[in-house]
């Protein structure tokens, strides 16, 4: 077991003021994700946070270890959850020690983590991480109406019981309604299928061509458990050690039978069912960052390395662009900035927050109109090789626990880069593209571990 | 422990319908008058194949302030094991009046981390029945073991005292050394516990002994209010303990002054840890912040 550190002691870190170092994924650990009212109904985002990290810890040998900082965050987040990373972190084995900040941005949430957290490491602030998210959509938070929590506020400020009860008097039935989240975007009342609906409409994107991401997902994850994949990535809670949404059996003739679920009111033909859109889930995931001496320091496998990231974001609002469709002006620029194309890009990791989306975006890079007036290049940014998109499933079979998204989607290419070996003499190479709710993208690089040269 | 048959019992016996037993005992012993025995029964008592029920299991950790892992806490396996311990003393040859006995002291050893999902076989037995100086105090077994290869997991002794009963036969001990003077030290923590902490304890234990319901039912058993549950008190010092402890441990508890409902309790919790840095022992003590009156001390030691 590593030496503890005690709260006093600096940090050996190993920068020297100009030069960034290498941020390496050493690896990651989820729980399985749940359908919403499943095995984790009754699990609260921090127990399930907490169990995340606890399989971290065991797997990595961290117990009583001070990591550099946790950042996770979730979505739907209780008010008195502020401090959610931290209370997992208290709850877990790691030191107490260890500092912890939560963040959210959405969809993107787990994936900012990463970024954020190997930053600090890139810029020698710290020299060990843990990123993750957590959502429950089954333990959600539910606020009070307005009009109650007006009442509340005020009953709280009177000071006689007559004052009180005149501020009683005010409470009508219709106060006592509670206001449960929902997924629709504040400024235009639209659901998320909604507006993917729209989107999907847009690019002409068919039916059958939805279906067959989902069918390539579910039977992708499906063969990645199958040959043990998971078996270092997942750790089984509350009875579960599978995704309980992987549909290993679907067929294309089974996901056809199924009705439409949004934009039936679009006037357009609806396309997008339950089978191609991601449904409500519970899950939390984890991922352990690191630099090489730290890692080497304990004997930890050094995965992948963090190489770049972007954000974008669009005018969704009035319909300039549709709502998650933001990674399709990210990955040009993160491409640009560091001279890459997509044939220099060996895994494509396309969060599937429905089919219709990563579909849409596919369509946007292909369209010579779209490069040359949307992304300003000479034609289309490019097509894709469909046999290096989503390898090992993504969240149409997984299931999509908003803020969990991310940390599986990054453990699961590190260790894939790492499996693959190098390509053309070079590390094998992996593009993750998220889109978030308000119209946001986070997309970023990985690349194989390699050791530098002269080593 | 004698070599008496074991009684195997189908299935987890209802608490509920063993203190209504008690409570029928004890008035058929005051209406017929009851010649106690100076022995505890000898047998033991087992269910076989429990298993944790994961509903019960996630409130129990919410309530006790543990996270909700896949790892029984402790203080679950004693609740789980508590109906097989009852059902010991709720034995017609048991020479002691069930309702209103004291829960002195407890010892709990650890042996590895037991999860949700595991059959468990749990024996209980009574024994050592001896004097005190109020009355008379005997340990209540019980042990925990896996139904799939018999390996011992928990084990707990509980020490209960059944206040102004002499038996003949049972020596009287000798006056009790007088207890260590206490002051109290900074609190690390301060519970509010509300009126209704026993109802809580009682929903996920299942212990629903009349003492730690309500003012009325309190009352109809001698005491001015409800009380919280030992085991609750001691449950929730053993996760503010939190995952600084290994995997098995040894888990002590001795009660003193009740907590009486609603109530706020000081708590103090200091840990050891070896000169290479590793955890070795957490102590924890507990009182009144307005009397500093001591509820209870304890500790939680690697084993």
């Amino acid at each position: 077991m590593p030496a503890t550190h005690s709260a006093s002691a600096p940090h050996e870190s190993t920068a020297t003021p100009g030069t960034l170092r290498r941020a390496v994924v050493v690896g990651g650990n989820r729980i399985p994700f749940a359908r919403t009212g499943g095995a984790y109904t009754k699990s609260s985002n921090q127990d399930m946070l907490t169990a995340a990290l606890d399989g971290l810890i065991a797997r990595f040998g961290l117990q009583e270890e001070r990591i550099g900082e946790v950042a996770a965050g979730a979505v739907l987040k209780h008010s008195r959850d502020f401090n959610l990373t931290r209370e997992a972190v208290l709850g877990s084995a790691l030191s107490a020690e260890t500092p912890a900040y939560d963040l959210q941005q959405a969809c993107a949430t787990g994936l900012e983590t990463v970024l954020g957290l190997a930053n600090k490491i890139k810029l020698g602030q710290i020299d060990s991480a843990i990123a993750g998210g957590v959502d429950s959509a089954s333990d959600a938070p539910i606020a009070v109406s307005e009009g109650l929590r007006e009442i509340l506020l005020d009953l709280n400020r009177a000071k006689s019981l007559p004052e009180r009860l005149k501020v009683l008097s005010r409470m009508r039935p219709k106060d006592l309604a509670p206001d449960a989240p929902n997924t629709g975007e504040p400024r235009t009342g639209l659901s998320m299928g909604e507006h993917q609906a729209l989107t999907t409409a847009q690019w002409k994107i068919s039916r059958e061509a939805q279906d067959e991401i989902a069918f390539n997902s579910h039977h992708n994850l499906a063969a990645a458990y199958e040959r043990g994949f998971f078996d270092d990535l997942v750790t089984p809670y509350r009875g579960l050690s599978r995704d309980s949404n992987l549909r290993p059996d679907t067929s294309m003739e089974k996901l056809a039978t199924l009705k439409p679920v949004f934009g039936k009111s679009l006037g357009a033909e609806a396309t997008m069912t339950a089978g191609n859109s991601t449904p409500l889930t519970d899950g939390a995931s984890t991922v352990l960052l690191g630099t090489e001496e730290w890692a080497d320091s304990r004997g930890l496998p050094k995965l992948a390395v963090v190489v770049d990231g972007e954000a974008a974001a669009v005018d969704f609002v009035h319909g300039k662009d549709g709502l998650l469709m933001a990674p399709a002006f990210a990955v040009p620029r993160l491409l640009a900035r560091n001279g890459l194309s997509f044939e220099d890009i060996d895994f494509f990791e396309i969060h599937e927050a429905f089919a219709g989306t990563v579909l849409s975006t596919l369509a946007a890079w292909e369209d010579e109109e779209f490069g040359r007036i949307r992304l300003g290049l000479d034609g289309a940014l490019g097509k894709i090789d469909r046999a290096k998109l989503n390898v090992n499933g993504s969240s149409l079979a997984a299931g999509h626990p908003f803020a969990a998204t991310g940390g599986r989607i990054v453990a699961s290419l590190a260790k894939m880069l790492h499996e693959n070996g190098p390509v053309d003499g070079r590390p094998a190479r992996g593009l993750i593209s998220i889109c978030a709710a308000g119209g946001q993208g986070v997309v970023a690089i990985l690349e194989a571990f390699s050791a530098p040269e002269g080593r | 422990m004698s070599t008496e048959q074991p009684v195997i019992l189908g299935d987890l016996p209802s608490l509920s319908k063993l203190y209504v037993n008690a409570a029928a005992t004890a008035a058929r012993r005051r209406v017929l008058g009851f010649q106690a025995a100076a022995e505890l029964p000898h047998g033991s008592h087992e269910v076989h194949g429990v298993r944790a029920d994961v509903e019960n299991l996630t409130a129990y950790q919410h309530l006790i302030g543990e996270t909700a892992s896949d790892v029984l806490p402790a203080g679950f396996i004693h609740a789980l094991a508590f109906p097989v311990a009852m059902s010991v003393l709720n034995r017609d040859d048991f020479p002691l009046p069930l309702l209103g006995m004291i829960h002195l002291k407890n010892h709990v050893e650890q042996l590895r981390a037991v999860l949700f999902n595991e059959p468990l076989d749990v024996r209980s037995w009574a024994e050592d029945m001896r004097g005190h100086r109020a009355g008379t105090q005997l340990d209540v077994v019980a042990e925990v073991r896996s139904s799939e290869d018999g390996t011992l997991l928990w084990r707990g002794v509980s020490t209960y005292l059944a206040k102004g009963v002499f038996l003949p036969g049972v020596d009287k001990a000798a006056t009790a050394a007088a207890p260590a003077e206490f002051t109290a030290p900074a609190p690390t923590a301060v519970w509010q516990l509300g009126v209704d902490t026993g109802r809580l304890y009682a929903a996920v234990s299942g212990d629903f002994n009349p003492i730690h319901l309500s003012l009325l039912s309190a009352k109809a058993l001698g005491l001015p209010r409800s009380i919280a549950h030992g085991m609750y008190l001691a449950s929730r010092a053993l996760a503010d303990v939190g995952a600084v402890k290994s995997e098995a441990f040894r888990w002590d508890v001795a009660f003193e002054a009740p907590v009486y409902l609603p109530a706020r309790v000081a708590l103090e919790i200091g840990t050891v840890h070896s000169v290479s840095g590793q955890w070795e022992r957490s102590d924890y003590v507990a009182w009144n912040p307005r009397s500093g009156r001591r509820h209870f001390s304890g500790s939680v030691t690697a084993l």
